[in-house]
């Protein structure tokens, strides 16, 4: 990370406690997570240098007990000198601020909402595109990017791709994604947690797996919450 | 070295290199540090065999910075991998030495640094053991001087959180020719609940002859007033140890850490006359501000 970036994201931490409504939000109560632990976790992404075009990292809010109700929930920088809001998706997941104010300060995580003790972790999924429309070599090339990203952390482990997960909201269409190379065709869904590990099972998730059909397209009827690589 | 001089020395090095790029192993903000410095209470035998335990103040310190240089209780190294599954570099440690009243002060770290912690007896049996001093193994055998060792640690990670260890240390003892490598595996950050972690390990430590006659052997004219009789140790497998460290944060800058260790002296430690009791446990619990 260069020192521009750490300081648009200082600034953008600073920017955000002086909106107007967002400083009540510094109160946020409940349990909290040290922004450094939570840094030095996500930093590894970051300083990665291996391909990752195809990639992207969020953090993950991850309650100890299963919230059914988790909309508009914002995740809190709260430091000496440093505050931030920043908004969770459906899924949980933000777009961390990797700074070194909040670092310096040893800045805590708290969420706008209880929702009891958490934790955090980075989560790896593949880019979305915004046409809905992904290619089967395009979601292999992301996954082996995932894959070989997933190996530099540690020496043994998965060893192959053998697909991709598109997560979406349980109220999402009936056929979310459909294969259109050959003869068009659905591919099954079922709910299930939106990553490994989760274990409420709330999201709509299709699991396509490389196969030797040659080149695909696969569309989505609507955005994907995530597209999550699929070891073996 | 005293204490004080390594400090210095690891302050030198930390201002010299503070704008260097962060090591991938060690993932902090370029030029930023992470400190701990608390105190705490350790029951530990007097020496590595003894068998009488006692308690210490134990003080904490442990300093990471971004270019890699850490310090941990009486280590400092620097971390020189860019690998994340990989973790090389220097080692400096500082033994603390040995005098007729067993071991003496050291610091530990937030992270396990195992230090030459061996006992043997239960709360209840040392309270029966104060009323009645046993005979002190260590009278008359010749103190051994602090040294500062140096070597190198490599470290693997063959999944995540679960981390192969190694470092080799040269110059303990007062001839500081002694020389250990110390293997083990650790299982790092099992999270019980929310704000506690605990991290297993387990491993073994191999020592040269030198070092192990320096702390376990008897030359002729050290046998001392309690007529230990003359040991020659050789080389070898010097301890099998498993212990639990317990991380409890209570607050996002203060830190409760505990561990436990058991050992079990092997080979010409445990055959030493200084060993009374080759299998022990020690345990330690320290209040730590991180800034």
């Amino acid at each position: 990370m260069t020192r521009a970036h750490h300081f648009r994201l200082v600034t953008l931490l600073g920017l955000a406690a002086c909106l107007p409504g967002r400083c009540a939000m510094a109160q946020a109560s409940g349990d909290w997570v040290a922004y450094r632990d939570a840094y030095r976790a996500m930093v590894v992404f970051e300083k990665y240098g291996g391909p990752k075009s195809l990639l992207q990292q969020q953090l993950q809010v991850r309650p100890s007990m299963p919230t059914s109700s988790a909309g508009g929930v914002e995740l809190v920088v709260s430091g000496k000198t440093t505050q931030g809001h920043f908004p969770l998706d459906a899924t949980l997941r933000t777009v961390f601020p990797l700074a070194r104010a909040p670092y310096d300060d040893n800045a805590v995580l708290r969420l706008s909402q209880p929702l009891g003790a958490f934790a955090v972790r980075p989560q790896v999924t593949l880019t979305l595109r915004p046409d809905n429309l992904y290619d089967s070599e395009e979601l292999r090339h992301g996954c082996e990017q995932a894959l070989a990203f997933a190996r530099e952390l540690a020496l043994l482990g998965a060893r192959r791709c053998s697909g991709v997960r598109f997560v979406f909201s349980k109220d999402a269409p009936a056929a979310p994604v459909v294969v259109r190379g050959g003869a068009p065709a659905q591919l099954a869904s079922g709910l299930a947690g939106a990553f490994a590990g989760d274990a409420d099972a709330t999201f709509l998730v299709v699991t396509f797996r490389f196969g030797g059909a040659g080149r695909l397209q696969l569309g989505t009827a609507t955005a994907p919450l995530a597209i999550t690589p699929l070891f073996d | 070295m005293s204490k004080l001089n390594v400090a210095a020395l690891t302050l030198v090095l930390a201002c010299t290199g503070a704008q260097a790029q962060t090591p991938a192993s060690n993932p902090m903000p370029d030029g930023s540090e992470d400190m701990y410095a608390g105190l705490g209470v350790v029951s530990k035998p007097r020496y590595a065999g003894a068998d009488v335990r006692r308690p210490r103040l134990l003080p904490v310190l442990q300093g990471q910075w971004s270019n890699g240089l850490f310090v941990s209780g009486l280590t400092a190294g620097l971390h020189l991998s860019h690998r994340s599954w990989l973790e090389y570099g220097p080692l400096l440690a500082l033994d603390p030495g040995r005098d007729q009243g067993g071991d003496r002060g050291t610091f530990a770290g937030i992270e396990s640094v195992r230090l030459n912690n061996l006992a043997g007896r239960t709360p209840a049996l040392q309270q029966a053991n104060d009323s009645a001093p046993q005979a002190n193994r260590l009278d008359g055998v010749p103190s051994i001087a602090r040294r500062l060792t140096g070597g190198a640690f490599l470290n693997l990670y063959v999944a995540p959180g679960v981390r192969l260890t190694s470092n080799v240390l040269y110059g303990a003892g007062n001839a500081h020719n002694g020389a250990t490598l110390a293997t083990g595996a650790q299982v790092m950050a099992l999270a019980p609940a929310p704000h506690h972690t605990v991290t297993l390990e387990g491993g073994m430590v191999l020592a040269n002859r030198q070092y192990n006659q320096a702390f376990f052997g008897i030359d002729s004219g050290q046998s001392g007033e309690q007529g230990n009789p003359l040991y020659a140790a050789h080389g070898g497998w010097r301890d099998v140890h498993a212990g639990a460290n317990w991380h409890w944060t209570l607050a996002p800058s203060w830190l409760l850490v505990s561990r436990l260790d058991a050992t079990r002296l092997l080979g010409a430690a445990r055959a030493s006359p200084l060993a009374a009791r080759p299998t022990g446990v020690s345990v330690s619990t320290a209040l730590a501000f991180r800034f």
